[in-house]
């Protein structure tokens, strides 16, 4: 069951319209702001794009029957080009009225009434260390269990239990059989249940077929962004089984047991909901790239393309939850939900540290009906320096790890190693490098690459808390943004405690954060140096020369 | 192949949790891990160096998944294997039971390929002899009938760790005269495209 690479999917059109032409970029202005049409844009790359071009959020979180991606160039055509000229922003931004800070005053009303009391326990203490013994699962008829944020619950058609977040499945059957109840119930009248708004909880479901996911939050995530997560659940659950088995497995036996299947993959479902609440990627639908000055990036990605093989699709080296360098088959492009469900298996995993891990995989954005196979392995002991390839044949083993050789040789032989090193040694980069004083932090999107750039959460966002306060900040200005009745361009947002601005145009997205002191005008002064700093970075902070076999 | 020779493939095979990868660990590098249990994914591959007499024979060890999800694609994994260990918990009577599962899979489908039985954990007897949940009789006798050789080992302490690998090296060597030609043959037959793959690795 081989995935088959060059059968795609209908809505994945052809791929002409997937990544933009070569010639679209060529000029790039030494200004990021006048006429920043999509390609042109700080951190869009030069020769094409790495991942299946998603030309908004919106494209990532749709159905995939392709009506989004139908629908978008239409849309990009109606819109004026000079939309993004530096002062029809500023306009835009006077013109805004307050009507979002007396928003925000409510918002944060909601917060403090979210913080108060209930002390967590922490992600850890809850977690199930083992499938088998000493599996130490909550007790789901206490107040802790009741008091986590977000519950996730995964069950079949039969309303069977197949994860909860939380708890064990067994205790839960109950509720889920309750949930499935809700669901028939409206379907039964050819209708379908989306979400419950109560009591300052949202209980969103999303229904895949023979799956249905639930998410009980309290979170002030919109019920698109939580539907969104429930989506990568789904993806994360494909990618080990396929489509077609999952659905071949109901077919036979509609009150199958899933578990039995899943065994010892709930880590790696825990690990990406963990991921999502801390991650930017997963809310930009993007990738961010270790920062690597470009000569070294450049010397590893030519390294990687050498050590090719037939049955290869991509090699991929990552550090962290970073991109080093990413190599594809020539018209072969990776969505960026694939690449995160990688980043997460191999995060949740320790196992791959030890030898070389050969596993099969389903990449469910690229093709849900068959596995690839991952060679896995770190390139040395204590260097969080992880190369993926990907394979479309399972009997290539020796080949594949062969090329790993041939990797490590060529890098050697190019004496890239020690910068590489040094790299590692400093993954994330400090907002005062920029050298704005009231910028606290940003996260910077470049739509065409599919890439973004963010410095280290920095004080005062210390506290494991704080720092999930700001990505819920952000969440909720990318909501405001992306709201499909009402999408927002600019967005000005005044708070207690900090400042943000979001600006969304056709090539970028741009989230900031602001210390609470300074003004609007100074927060629209300060976007315009950011521009220029990431402008000036980019080929450090971005991967701008993609390369292909 | 080239790039590394591996002289015999040997197969882990056994009920997820035995300790099939704390096996390999202790036999790779000699370590034992405590932490929390951590299930391999897909399968992990390690090469050993072994000594025998004054020959070295490099063994392929590879780690497979106990996950039942990964059972239907486990046979490229056992495929041409010349040694499968088949692990089972020696305080734990159903993982034995999963063991006879891979010892018939393995008669059906890998005539040549040897088997060691390897009861696991065994320095959880030395601490308490009643959690023994499988008879060592037991799996002798039945270790007679398939013609294997049984070892019960500690991943903990090392006992009897080396010494498994070491008569898979020994074996491997004392039959590999045999072995040899009827691996030519098979790799003419079932690889097709190898001749092909090797030529453009080489130049």
């Amino acid at each position: 069951m081989a995935a088959d690479v060059h059968k795609k999917k209908s809505w994945e059109v052809p791929n002409g319209s997937l990544a933009p032409g070569d010639g679209q970029h060529t000029e790039r202005s030494e200004s990021p702001t006048p006429g920043l049409a999509q390609g042109t844009e700080p951190g869009a790359g030069q020769e094409g794009a790495m991942f299946v071009h998603t030309r908004s959020y919106e494209d990532l979180t749709s159905p995939e029957d392709g009506a989004a991606a139908a629908r978008s160039p239409e849309e990009r055509r109606g819109e004026p080009a000079e939309q993004s000229s530096m002062e029809q922003i500023s306009k835009d931004f006077s013109e805004l009225s307050t009507q979002l800070t007396g928003m925000a005053l409510d918002l944060d009303e909601e917060m403090r009434a979210g913080k108060e009391g209930k002390l967590e326990p922490s992600p850890q203490t809850a977690r199930r260390d083992s499938v088998l013994s000493g599996k130490e699962e909550e007790d789901v008829t206490m107040d802790a269990w009741r008091s986590h944020r977000k519950h996730v619950f995964v069950l079949s058609e039969a309303g069977k239990p197949v994860y909860s977040r939380y708890g064990s499945e067994e205790a839960l059957s109950s509720t889920m059989g309750v949930m499935m109840a809700l669901v028939s119930f409206l379907e039964a009248e050819k209708n379908a249940i989306r979400s419950i708004h109560a009591d300052g909880y949202k209980v969103v479901f999303v229904r895949r077929s023979p799956l249905v996911l639930v998410a009980v939050a309290r979170t002030r995530q919109s019920e698109q962004e939580i539907a969104h997560e429930l989506l990568y659940i789904y993806y994360q659950i494909l990618s080990l089984l396929t489509w077609t088995q999952l659905n071949h497995i109901f077919q036979q036996k509609q009150n199958y047991d899933l578990r039995r299947l899943l065994a010892g993959s709930e880590r790696i479902t825990d690990n990406l909901l963990d991921l999502m609440a801390h991650d930017p990627s997963f809310l930009m639908g993007a990738v961010r790239c270790l920062p690597l000055a470009a000569s070294v990036r450049d010397a590893v990605s030519s390294s990687l393309q050498q050590a090719k093989a037939k049955s290869l699709v991509f090699s991929i080296l990552l550090s962290g939850n970073q991109l080093v360098s990413l190599v594809r088959k020539k018209d072969q492009f990776l969505h960026p939900i694939d690449l995160h469900l990688l980043f997460n298996l191999i995060s949740s995993s320790s196992s791959f540290r030890e030898g070389e891990a050969w596993t099969p995989i389903c990449l469910p954005k690229f093709n849900s009906s068959g596995f690839f196979h991952a060679h896995i392995s770190y390139l040395e002991q204590e260097m969080d320096l992880c190369l993926l390839l990907v394979s479309t044949d399972r009997e290539d083993f020796f080949t594949v790890s062969d090329c790993k050789r041939r990797f490590q040789e060529r890098l050697r032989r190019r004496g890239v190693q020690h910068a590489l090193h040094e790299a590692l040694r400093t993954p994330f980069y400090s907002v005062a490098q920029v050298g704005i004083p009231d910028l606290r932090h940003f996260i910077y999107k470049s739509k065409s690459s599919g890439l973004f750039t963010s410095p280290e959460i920095e004080a005062p966002y210390v506290q494991e808390e704080e720092k999930e306060r700001l990505l819920g900040l952000y969440q909720y200005l990318h909501s405001r943004a992306h709201n499909s009745s009402r999408p927002l361009k600019n967005i000005y947002f005044t708070g207690p405690r900090e400042n943000l601005l979001a600006w969304v145009t056709n090539a970028f997205e741009l989230y900031v954060c602001y210390s609470p002191l300074g003004t609007k005008a100074g927060a629209i002064n300060a976007v315009n140096k950011l521009m220029k700093w990431i402008r000036k970075e980019e080929d450090r902070l971005f991967i701008l020369t993609p390369q292909t076999y | 192949m080239s790039g590394r020779r591996v002289d015999a493939k040997v197969v882990l095979l056994g009920q997820e949790g035995v300790g099939k990868s704390s096996l390999v660990e202790r036999c790779a590098h000699g370590r034992f891990r405590a932490g929390p249990y951590q299930n391999t994914i897909g399968a992990a591959f390690v090469a050993k160096v072994m000594t025998v007499g004054d020959q070295t024979v490099t063994l392929g060890i590879w780690d497979t998944a106990g996950s039942e999800r990964y059972e239907a694609m486990s046979r490229i994994y056992y495929r041409g294997a010349r040694a499968a260990v088949v692990c089972y918990d020696l305080t734990d009577s159903g993982s034995f039971q999963r063991a006879k599962f891979w010892v018939n899979e393995l008669q059906n489908c890998e005539e040549g390929c040897r088997i060691y039985l390897c009861g696991t954990k065994s320095d959880l007897l030395e601490e308490d002899r009643r959690k023994r949940g499988v008879d060592f009789h037991d799996v002798q006798d039945y270790a007679d009938e398939i013609k294997a050789d049984l070892f019960e080992t500690s991943s903990k302490t090392g006992q009897s760790v080396d010494e498994l690998f070491q008569k898979v090296a020994e074996d491997y060597v004392n039959f590999s005269a045999f072995q040899v030609m009827t691996e030519d043959k098979g790799v003419n037959l079932s690889q097709r495209n190898s001749p092909y793959f090797y030529s453009c690795c080489h130049h």
